[in-house]
């Protein structure tokens, strides 16, 4: 009786429906809606909040004008501050840059005193931008690039020994493949063995060296060198240390030794490339 | 429902709310600022059927998600869900008087805070910490606020304040 008689007092306007919809119908496919954006990858609906912001870029922007205006009460023309606090970050940044510059050139002298066999060779340290390690893939980001004369197959030093070598290189940053990487080859000699073999990256932080015959000793613990390759390695130098060493089950004449990195790859904040001819 | 109107409308406050403008009214000290866009979506749930409620809610969440750079999703379902629920609300329970659409904001306002955050924790995003108080900061101001901006909606709508009951 009473829905009757409040059906009867309702407004008409708000007895529109919206064509076959029903309510449920509707709120259901919002719901749904909603969802799918809720789980969506995020690259993508970042994108609608950009294009919100780069549309209203200006209104918004007059908003944090006015917003830093009222926060900071300072009077309309104080241009002189800002002119002063701009030169005073400038100097904080120049002297930033400057302690930085200093650690690099007492760093790349170390190097040369350490390895005086690269005494003729150059040296252009770099961080660490991005780390993509596990078991398919062993590679680092960093921030030098072709403009920094890097080129494509370049020894990489890390805690003083081989780590890898530049396999992608871009106008500002590069790619360095790791030795442990599967698809990274590089030639090594083992400890006082006269004799060089391929290190082929085995993924989960080791490296593999197969096709070694049994009658050459090899223990655990043995130093592993990478190979000089003239242009590039003019002298050999550390890469790893022999972690274990069995006879190969496919051949058991052959050993089937494992290499380990001397240094904790997944630390390094910066590592030091080698470029044996540079250009100045 | 003026469409048109409405997207105008809508649009204009999510550039208010993601805008700093309103850091000038922020109090202390959470820097507490009235969600204009959650007094709005009580605003329609109140002041249109249910149908047309249930739209205005979803799209005023949509609006609230672009615009405050939240989890995207987030906002569209609380602000639907509990859009929705308030107008169905309305209904039964008219929200006429002042200090009912000023209750009615609070409990929306920290109903739809929530439901947000536990949606952002959901879909693995970090959350500020206090996050409580900042919900309830922005309920309570929000509440305050939202009377006085329901005139100015009415205004701009062109709908009178008392000329919908229940529906």
């Amino acid at each position: 009786m009473a829905r009757k008689l409040f059906r009867s007092h309702s407004p008409k306007r708000d007895n529109t429906s919206l064509g076959a919809i029903s309510r449920p119908m509707l709120f259901t496919w919002f719901m749904l809606t909603g969802l799918i954006l809720l789980f969506a990858p995020q690259n993508l609906t970042n994108d609608l909040q950009f294009t919100f912001a780069r549309i209203f870029r200006w209104p918004l922007t007059i908003g944090k004008n006015f917003s830093l205006y009222a926060r900071t009460r300072q009077p309309a023309s104080d241009a002189t501050f800002d002119r002063k606090s701009q030169y005073e970050n400038h100097i904080t940044n120049l002297q930033e840059q400057l302690r930085l510059k200093q650690e690099e050139i007492i760093e790349l002298s170390r190097l040369r005193v350490r390895h005086p066999a690269l005494e003729k060779a150059g040296f252009i340290m770099a961080d660490v931008i991005r780390y993509s390690i596990n078991e398919t893939r062993s590679e680092l980001t960093i921030n030098r690039g072709q403009n920094d004369g890097l080129v494509k197959g370049l020894f990489v030093l890390g805690d003083n020994s081989i780590i890898g070598k530049i396999s992608e290189v871009s106008p500002r940053t590069a790619r360095l493949k790791l030795f442990t990487d599967p698809a990274s080859r590089i030639a090594v000699r083992i400890g006082n063995l006269n004799i060089d073999r391929l290190m082929q990256g085995g993924g989960k932080d080791e490296a593999k060296i197969r096709l070694l015959p049994t009658k050459y000793k090899v223990r655990v613990g043995d130093k592993v060198l990478a190979g000089k390759k003239p242009g590039f390695l003019d002298a050999s130098m550390i890469i790893g240390v022999v972690a274990r060493c069995e006879r190969d089950d496919r051949n058991p004449s052959m050993w089937d030794i494992t290499v380990k990195p001397v240094c904790d790859i997944e630390r390094l904040n910066s590592i030091t490339v080698i470029i044996m001819n540079p250009q100045n | 429902m003026r469409w048109f109107r409405f997207a105008i409308f809508v649009s204009l406050v999510a550039v208010l709310q993601a805008s700093l403008l309103l850091d000038i009214i922020a109090l202390p000290p959470l820097s507490s600022k009235p969600n204009l866009l959650l007094i709005l979506l009580v605003f329609f749930a109140i002041h249109s059927n249910t149908s047309n409620a249930i739209i205005t809610s979803f799209a005023i969440g949509f609006a609230a998600d672009i615009s405050i750079g939240s989890t995207m999703g987030s906002q569209t379902i609380s602000f639907g869900l509990f859009g929705t629920a308030l107008a169905y609300l309305h209904r039964v329970i008219a929200i006429r008087k002042v200090h009912y659409q000023a209750f009615a904001i609070f409990i929306t306002a920290f109903m739809t805070g929530t439901l947000a955050h536990f949606l952002a924790i959901l879909r693995g995003q970090t959350t500020v910490p206090n996050i409580y108080s900042d919900i309830l900061g922005k309920a309570l101001y929000s509440a305050v606020v939202g009377p006085i901006f329901f005139l100015l909606a009415s205004w701009l709508m062109r709908i009178k304040n008392h000329r919908f009951g229940r529906h």
